[in-house]
């Protein structure tokens, strides 16, 4: 009999077999996320390197954060080679309001390209300003971006924050300026992720070379436009964005998950 | 040139070949002994004697370092009365000189300040907006300098520099680090960077030599914030968030280490400089980091003990 049930798959066992395929199912996401904590406990570090770089920013701290950063975005990163590997370079992303685009970019650069990355837009009041200050804000003024892009650091700004997905803001032609002073290059970003769901996507664009015919100020406004097309582009080429709601099981979407 | 900087400046100078006679000026004696230097002792009120001494010794160059830190030699309202009046006298008296091509001054980057939204580390084109007593001080030398040599039509070389640490180096900064229970800021606890005195010395070296005629920072790479130095020296660290400093600073200032509001001011919110062009324009670069200031201004002893070199009794 024992050898039949070997031969044979009864019902109760087809049944257990549902059941436990159906619970795997239920708990995948639980796992991955259990998995995904598993990580981050193995690499978050509370070692205290005892110093801070010249801006502040705590290298020691920012390993931390991104390793716990992984609980909330699970960032695909592409086009990251485009990007200098010693000198300095403006990143410019597309932002949604509280999506963190600069923040999250800034990470996901710093562990593709093993390099301090830092970003714009930090307050100036405690405790929020400081801490930003540590895992290597900047404030949004062009004279701070042109001495870090000529310290040789790749910085990440974002466009204006905007409402809809695929919308792009306008992008600061004064922070675009200070690239043009530093004489570092200029690359788009488009980025993508979701409040409701971990997945998260970073692709970096070609380098778009400032007006050489423009002398003055028309220069900056030109290149932020530009900027704001190539990002523009840069969406519609990843396909649908990822709401990480039921939404995504209709048919016109949930088609571009990395 | 009384003042530990300055006599180590002064010592340099000596060994420079391309400096003749050497005159300083101070109203304290000079730390070392200096070998074909003349020391004149005047105090910063005695503007007669100092315009006659300096006109009479006619100088190409001034190195101008007279100048007080709140809380390191004098208490914050005299150590202000007596930078100005020092400044007025000397810069007044450098007009006079018929030979004269350079100034070189002391600054410090406190003259940035640090208003809410001032730049992270700002650069020497930076604005001057100082926010502290002691920054505000030295923004007066710079424009009492500038407005001298405009008026003569010689350069103003400006060393901005950070906090000044050394092993003798009477600093309000060093003090209140080296206190068995330092304090910190819990909210903020923001970076900072110092200078070494022999890398400032050297600074001063390099732009008299090379007659500098522009501001520039004089900041040690690299920076810290208090927490980190005070656990780099084996301190207890105290966190504050607020109201708890109207204690610290009374109860600081009974244990010997008085927290003047430009220190206050870099506890809450960093002394920070660009110190990038340095070795564009002198030719030199800071040979010590900030961490490897704060690693020493643990290690040097409170007190030195010599043995007198000839037994008397």
């Amino acid at each position: 009999m024992a050898a039949l049930g070997n031969v044979i798959d009864f019902p109760a066992r087809q049944l257990a077999g549902v059941g436990s395929a159906a619970s795997d199912a239920l708990s995948g996401a639980a796992a991955d996320a259990a998995a995904a904590a598993g990580a981050v406990v193995r690499s978050v570090r509370f070692d205290d390197a005892g110093e801070v770089d010249d801006w502040g920013r705590d290298p020691a701290l920012v390993s931390t954060v991104i390793a716990l950063s992984q609980l909330r975005w699970d960032i695909a990163t592409g086009g990251f080679d485009a990007l200098p590997k010693r000198s300095g370079a403006l990143v410019v992303t597309n932002a949604r309001r509280f999506a963190l685009a600069p923040i999250y970019t800034a990470f996901a650069l710093t562990t593709a390209l093993d390099r301090p990355v830092r970003f714009v837009g930090r307050p100036d009041d405690a405790p929020v300003g400081p801490f930003l200050r540590r895992i290597g804000g900047l404030l949004d003024r062009p004279d701070e971006l042109e001495a870090a892009l000529r310290g040789g650091d790749i910085v990440v700004i974002g466009a204006a924050p905007h409402t809809r997905p695929r919308g792009v803001g306008v992008v600061d032609h004064a922070l675009v300026g200070a690239a043009v002073a530093a004489n570092v290059g200029v690359y788009p970003a488009a980025t993508t992720s979701s409040p409701f769901a971990r997945h998260a996507r970073i692709e970096i664009g070609r380098r778009i070379p400032a007006s050489k015919t423009r002398r003055g100020p028309l220069a900056e406004l030109e290149l932020a436009d530009r900027l704001r097309d190539q990002i523009h582009r840069l969406l519609d080429e990843m396909g649908d964005i990822p709401t990480g709601t039921p939404l995504d099981w209709l048919p016109f979407s949930g088609l571009g998950r990395h | 040139m009384g003042g530990y900087l300055g006599t180590l400046v002064t010592s340099m100078l000596e060994d420079e070949p391309w400096v003749g006679a050497l005159a300083g000026i101070d109203a304290d004696p000079p730390r070392h002994r200096l070998k074909r230097t003349t020391f004149h002792r005047i105090r910063p009120g005695e503007h007669d004697r100092a315009v006659e001494t300096i006109v009479d010794f006619d100088p190409h160059i001034v190195v101008y370092m007279g100048v007080w830190e709140p809380d390191a030699r004098a208490a914050p309202s005299a150590a202000a009365a007596l930078t100005d009046e020092a400044s007025t006298t000397v810069l007044g008296a450098a007009a006079e000189c018929s030979s004269l091509e350079s100034i070189i001054i002391r600054s410090g980057i406190e003259v940035y300040g640090r208003a809410k939204r001032s730049p992270t580390r700002p650069s020497e084109s930076s604005r001057r907006r100082p926010t502290s007593d002691w920054g505000r001080s030295v923004e007066n030398i710079e424009r009492t300098a500038l407005t001298v040599g405009e008026r003569v039509g010689v350069t103003i070389g400006t060393l901005r520099l950070a906090p000044v640490l050394g092993r003798h180096v009477p600093s309000p900064l060093g003090r209140f680090l080296r206190q068995p229970v330092v304090p910190f800021s819990a909210l903020a606890d923001p970076p900072f960077a110092v200078i070494e005195d022999r890398d400032a010395a050297r600074a001063f070296v390099a732009a008299a030599r090379q007659r500098l005629a522009e501001p520039l920072n004089v900041v040690a790479p690299g920076a810290i914030t208090v927490r980190q130095a005070a656990h780099r020296g084996h301190r207890l660290t105290l966190p504050l968030l607020g109201p708890e400093w109207l204690i610290a600073r009374p109860a600081s200032y009974l244990l010997g280490a008085p927290i003047p509001d430009h220190v206050h001011e870099l506890l809450h919110r960093g002394r920070l400089a660009d110190g990038s062009r340095i070795e564009s324009v002198l030719g030199l670069a800071p040979e010590s980091s900030t961490t490897d200031v704060i690693d020493s201004l643990y290690s040097w002893p409170s007190v030195i003990h010599r043995p007198a070199q000839r037994q008397v009794a």
